[in-house]
């Protein structure tokens, strides 16, 4: 029997701390900067865009969700990697203590922030890179 | 076996003779479904292969443009619409509840109506192949072709065909996440669960959040074709690209639909042949929970030719070279199981072996398309059939082999032939790849997709055929295991208990299985119990967990909670019945009929089809039983009758609800995108005549009457759980009357203002939302009509109230529905 | 059997053309090379039987499977996103516009001229070396593309809206243009002849282009006249103003008929006039089979004398 499962037998059962739409709030947050990106984007390129205009407005607009994006991702990161380094450290297949399962959803929800940042930089790239409606 | 034995078996049992059609247990739906999505498989490989043919050599007259397009709309819709989608849905149904130690799915009734659906649409779809009218605009039906240039019944075969079969699709996607989510073993908390069921559980969420698009795309195109509405008619301010935009926010979620349930086949696999726990599993749920959400944001990269400005172009480029990323995690935790483990080879780990190879090279070609300037001359050709063909074949069709090999055991209790299946191995991976690797240099070299045939000159005749040869190889593997999967096994002895010595909870079931589904509901306390636990086997079989019985000879399961999976309710499930099955076909003849235009017998087959399911729902669901508290075993006493949020039924009407919003949505995003892409929308006039609006004045008056139609229909809730019989009655009525109102007024407004949907896309828009609004506000009606019957007829009361409390869930959505509807409308954009 | 004009995306002829062929090599060799290592690891992972450490194998799942991926992945982007504005940019004002619009299942070609005017050709498209070309395409039915791939990119034909496409051919020679987007029966049979030439060459070719037809006086006129073929083609300068039909003005100087489905013979022009529906199933034009031959003789010598 593995040591996990010793470390389980001795446990006290406890509730999870966070409830299962806890990671979804990561790749929400990715979802809303995207759309809004995205709609803001193809509208003003549909109705206000002209040749030779500088877009400036638009690219204002996309820096403020950013902004506000990539600091609520960080806090979620954070409070998740928080949430999951309470517990004990992952043992060798990150086999969660059975009645310590806070560290899954915190883990899961992390990882799943960290991808969110990765995904969200990446739109704000293509701002950085096309400039212009064409 | 003991007398609580013979008691459970006697509730479980399948009906025997013509009645073994009534059946609704997930082990014979199941297996239904999973041997339907084959044989359409095989029908569609068929088709394939006549592609093939026709392609072998330039020039080629064999087939005539109209039958090839026939035969590749087909063969794109088949593999798609009824082969991977329902096989996945078809596994889940046979597996998840045995991952899960669940005796069955919540709803069984519904997973058999939608298998009835699926059978009767899928036949109907192809079969019109056979009668020389299929669908023959791709299986993307890009409007206006297929709108104005096809004005057969090709289209609507497509349409009406499959929309119903996708509406069975999100039947099943219902079931499977409230089987997720509440049907699982006690102590099998989150994260315990087999990543199959992580993997289902995304899957099933991004079913009913990408049908409902394509659900009101279909809708929208089949008012375009039957009554002329012309939202995809450009010369009335349609715009095609709309129909574009529906489809592929479907369809590109579709592709990691089917790809991401046959990688939770993988990730059950590995384990098992690694002889160690899956490396990573919180990596994994990242992943699939992860490419879940990115796949969303994909979908414009099938339209980066249409046109867009390069920023929008940009923004769906980046998303799809993001959703690399979780694709790239799995795939790495599936090869670290493996160098953690002593693996044991054996066929079914060639085929995962197989398919990450094959896949792997899809994925890195996919990495390359999502590289707008490469799309830019790579889509829409050969290219592009080679790449989605090594993700489909690879991330679906090798891992489902795979997985045949693995659960062929479980379901007949024989083993397939390890020799047999080297050959097919080297026979399907040698065919596969001669086959579609020529495609991506043949696409280079500039042969576009979906041609009937090719000139010669240009270099296309050589890796053509090629391809054909490899076609065939491919074909002749799937030959020699079907021949593996039919042929007599009688003379071999059946497998032992357990034959791949695998950790997860399915494999407990007895070799021959019983119907029960497991002999009692174990509590779980590791990911891989029958590796973890000690005497887990003998324990279950012996009775000592949970439901070893059958006491009122009822069929019971558990349903636990959803983070903890801590036991809440002794949930009975309906047994067999023929109901579904006419409740299906009636719904068939609905859809059916109307792509025919035979209205009088489409109406007959709709009051028919009401008929059935109000009498499914009546007399199987929301039971008030015998008493309140069950003794489930281990001195547990659980509620046998359970409303509200911790209700499956509850869930279920949530989640329904939650697919019924998005298609609102879509419509909605219609209405507004006409307005982005129009430099003035609506136009002052159109055609010489003033575009009119619905006013301002009776859709808001719709809305107000709505508002209080739902606070009467609260009233009403809280009235019947007081129980204040008159009260309740009065606040029904109200309600009705209410809703009544609210449907009339939002069509007066229209009406009283002359709005002719045929005019423009405008018109159309406003007519599609009002219309939808009133038939989910009649929905609404009837619904509060069965309740007070249902009362009335003393099946629910005070404290039994799931009826009216699901029904109330619902009527929040309609006030959503009818609020949306008459603010949009009325406010945006303003015509007087 | 001739060989064809090229189609290929690897032809090279084209600024654009030669942008996406060397993202497509550096891609290719860069997808083998992870392709082989990721294989190449799960194959040993399958054959070989020792256990390995557990926590290395982590480091794996991270470093191989997350890490890297994302670096990778952002350069790539990075590269594909840098290309998109100049791809995406119009052409310099005062380039050449030619207006394209697909019908079921040819190309209608406008050639815009300095002067403001507007000349009409079907199914060949010439175009000036080493100069941008704009050019504007929309369809009059169904949603074709427009696509040189030995030039450069393609680009949708969608009915309602006008897309744009700028491209820069780089080589003189003769390629083939092909619809790719699925449009019908036809779908297969809608090709188009482009030829790259030097501007003198080209400025020739388009002052050519505007001049009306000569030879009212052929016999050949009479049987186009007689046999109401003006009733869809226009030849300028005779009576013949169809529109739903491709321009025969010029048609004699075409390198191929049918939209570039046979070659621009006198046996071939025969054989697509008699037998039109079985040489491309699904097109709009009748098969003329009653034609005697005396007339179809005339006819298709009146046809090739259009140059």
């Amino acid at each position: 029997m593995s040591k996990p499962m010793e470390r389980h037998a001795q446990s006290e059962p406890r509730p999870m701390r966070q409830q299962l739409w806890w990671i979804a709030l990561g790749p929400s947050i990715w979802a809303v900067h995207f759309l809004a990106c995205y709609l803001t984007a193809a509208i003003w390129c549909e109705k206000f865009a002209s040749a030779g205009s500088a877009n400036s407005p638009l690219w204002w607009l996309i820096g403020v969700y950013s902004v506000i994006a990539l600091v609520g991702l960080i806090v979620v990161s954070v409070m998740s990697f928080r949430s999951f380094r309470r517990g004990d450290p992952p043992v060798s297949y990150d086999f969660d203590d059975p009645h310590e399962r806070t560290p899954f959803l915190g883990f899961t929800a992390y990882l799943l922030s960290l991808l969110s940042i990765v995904a969200t930089l990446f739109t704000v790239l293509v701002f950085l890179l096309v400039r212009s409606c064409d | 076996m003991d007398e609580r034995g013979e008691r459970l078996l006697k509730a479980w049992e399948t009906p025997k003779g013509w009645r073994y059609w009534s059946a609704v247990n997930n082990s014979e739906v199941g297996l239904w479904y999973t041997l339907t999505a084959f044989a359409f498989f095989l029908f569609g490989g068929v088709l394939a292969l006549v592609i093939r043919i026709q392609l072998a050599v330039p020039e080629n007259d064999w087939l005539t443009p109209e039958q090839y397009n026939q035969v590749f709309t087909m063969h794109g819709s088949v593999m798609m619409f009824l082969f991977a989608v329902p096989i996945l849905e078809a596994i889940s149904i046979l597996l998840l509840p045995q991952m899960m130690g669940a005796r069955d799915l919540p709803f069984p009734r519904l997973s058999a109506y939608g298998f009835w659906c699926f059978l009767i649409g899928g036949v109907f779809v192809c079969g019109s192949l056979f009668f020389g009218v299929g669908p023959r605009g791709g299986w993307f039906m890009y409007p206006p072709m297929t709108t104005e240039y096809q004005t057969d019944v090709g289209p609507d075969i497509w349409l009406l065909g499959l929309s119903f079969i996708e509406v069975a699709s999100i039947a099943a996607a219902v079931e499977l996440i409230v089987g997720a989510l509440k049907c699982r073993p006690p102590g099998m908390r989150l994260n315990l669960i087999p990543l199959y069921a992580w993997y289902i559980l995304v899957v099933a969420v991004m079913i009913l959040f990408a049908f409902p698009p394509l659900i009101a795309g279909d809708l929208l195109m089949e008012l375009e074709r039957a009554l002329d509405w012309p939202f995809f008619d450009a010369d009335r301010g349609g715009d095609p690209l709309l129909w574009q935009h529906l489809f592929w926010i479907f369809g590109h979620p579709e592709v990691y639909i089917v790809f991401l349930p046959s990688i939770a086949l993988v990730a059950m696999i590995v384990p098992t042949f690694a002889r160690t726990p899956m490396a990573g599993y919180g990596w994994i749920v990242l992943a699939a929970v992860g490419t879940g959400f990115l796949s969303f944001g994909l979908w414009v990269h099938h339209m980066f030719t249409t046109g867009l400005p390069g920023i929008t172009i940009g923004i769906f480029s980046a998303a799809s070279e993001a959703v690399a990323i979780p694709t790239g995690v799995q795939i790495f935790c599936f090869i670290a199981t493996l160098l953690i483990g002593r693996v044991t080879k054996s066929v079914c780990l060639l085929f995962v072996l197989a398919g990450l190879a094959t896949f792997i090279i899809g994925g890195l070609t996919g990495v390359m398309v999502a590289i707008a300037p490469f799309d830019y001359q790579a889509h829409d050709t050969y290219f592009i059939v080679g790449h989605l063909h090594y993700v489909l074949v690879g991330g679906t069709i090798f891992p489902i082999i795979a997985g045949l090999y693995y659960y062929y055991p479980f379901v007949t209790g024989k083993q397939l032939s390890e020799r047999l299946g080297m050959i097919t191995f080297w026979l399907m991976l040698v065919g596969f790849n001669v086959a579609f690797f020529p495609m991506h240099l043949t696409g280079l070299i500039g042969m576009p997709r979906r041609v009937y045939t090719y000139p010669s000159g240009m270099g296309f005749e050589i890796p053509n055929l090629i391809s054909t040869a490899g076609a065939f190889v491919l074909g002749a593997g799937f030959v020699v295991l079907l021949w593996d999967l039919v042929r007599p096994k009688g003379g071999q002895p059946l497998v032992k208990r357990n034959i791949w010595n695998a950790g997860t909870l399915e494999w407990i079931a007895e070799v021959p299985d019983r119907p029960w589904g497991i002999r009692s509901i174990p509590i779980i306390s590791t990911r891989y119990p029958l590796w973890e636990q000690d005497n887990l086997m003998s324990d279950v079989d012996d009775g000592k967990f949970y439901l070893p019985d059958a006491e009122e000879g009822l069929r019971e399961t558990l349903v636990t909670s959803t983070v903890d999976a801590e036991p809440m309710q002794c949930l009975r499930v309906p047994g067999p019945t023929f109901l579904t099955f006419f409740a299906a076909l009636f719904t068939g003849g609905v859809f059916i009929f109307s792509t025919y235009h035979w209205w009088v017998a489409a109406g007959v087959s709709g009051a028919l089809s009401f008929i059935t399911i109000l009498i499914w729902l009546w007399t199987g669901t929301a039971l008030i039983p015998e008493k309140d508290n069950k003794d489930v075993g281990l001195g547990l006493s659980l509620p046998i009758y359970v409303s509200g949020p911790s209700a499956v039924g509850w869930w279920a009407m949530f989640i329904t609800m939650l697919g019924d919003m998005t298609a609102f949505v879509s419509l909605v995003f219609g209405y507004f995108f006409y307005w982005t892409v129009h430099e003035q929308f609506p136009p002052a006039e159109f055609d010489g005549r003033e575009i009119i609006g619905p006013g301002t004045a009776w859709p808001l008056v719709s809305v107000g009457l709505g508002v209080v139609a739902w606070i009467a229909v609260i009233a009403a809730r809280s009235s019947n759980r007081s129980d204040r019989s008159g009260w309740f009655y009065s606040m029904i009525g109200g309600s009705v009357l209410l809703a009544i109102g609210s449907a009339a007024a939002l069509v007066w407004g229209p009406i009283t203002a002359g709005m002719d949907p045929t005019h423009h896309a405008y018109s159309a828009a406003v007519c599609v939302l009002v219309l939808w609004t009133v038939v989910h506000l009649s929905v609404g009606v009837v619904m509060l009509v069965y309740c007070a019957a249902r009362r009335l007829a003393g099946r629910m009361d005070a404290r039994h109230d799931a009826d009216i409390v699901n029904v109330t869930l619902c009527w929040h959505f309609l006030l959503l529905t009818v609020a949306v509807t008459g603010s949009v409308i009325a406010l945006f954009p303003k015509v007087s | 059997m001739n060989r064809l004009p090229s189609q290929s995306t690897l032809e090279n002829a084209g600024e654009g053309a030669r942008q996406v062929a060397e993202l497509f090599y550096a891609m290719t060799i860069g997808g083998a090379v992870i392709w082989l290592i990721v294989i190449g690891l799960a194959v040993y992972a399958i054959f070989q039987p020792t256990r390995h450490n557990a926590i290395k194998t982590r480091l794996l799942v991270i470093g191989g499977g997350a890490v890297f991926p994302t670096i990778v992945l952002t350069g790539l982007l990075s590269y594909g996103l840098a290309m998109l504005p100049d791809l995406q940019r119009p052409a310099p004002e005062g380039s050449q516009v030619i207006e394209v619009a697909g019908v079921r299942w040819w190309w209608r070609v406008t050639y815009r001229l300095p002067t403001g005017d507007r000349i009409e050709t079907a199914n060949e498209i010439h175009l000036p070396v080493n100069e941008a070309v704009e050019f504007k395409l929309t369809s009059e039915d169904v949603i074709h593309t427009f696509w040189i791939p030995s030039i450069g990119g393609k680009v949708d034909m969608i009915p309602g809206r006008e897309n744009r496409l700028k491209l820069f051919p780089t080589k003189v020679g003769h390629y083939r243009g092909v619809c790719a987007e699925f449009c019908g029966a036809a779908h297969a049979q809608m090709s188009f002849d482009v030829i790259v030439e030097t501007r003198e060459e080209f400025d020739k070719w388009l002052s050519q282009l505007q001049t009306p037809a000569a030879g009212q006086s052929h016999r050949g006129h009479a049987v186009f006249a007689g046999r109401g073929c003006g009733a869809c083609h226009s030849i300028r300068g005779t009576s013949s103003d169809g529109v739903v039909g491709p321009d025969l003005t010029h048609v004699g100087s075409r390198r191929s008929i049918g939209a570039a489905i046979l070659p621009n013979e006198p046996a071939n022009l025969k054989h697509w006039i008699r037998n039109t529906c079985e040489v491309k199933p699904g097109v709009e034009m009748p098969s003329f089979e009653a034609i005697s031959s005396d007339e179809l003789d005339a006819l298709v010598d009146y046809l090739g004398s259009l140059r």
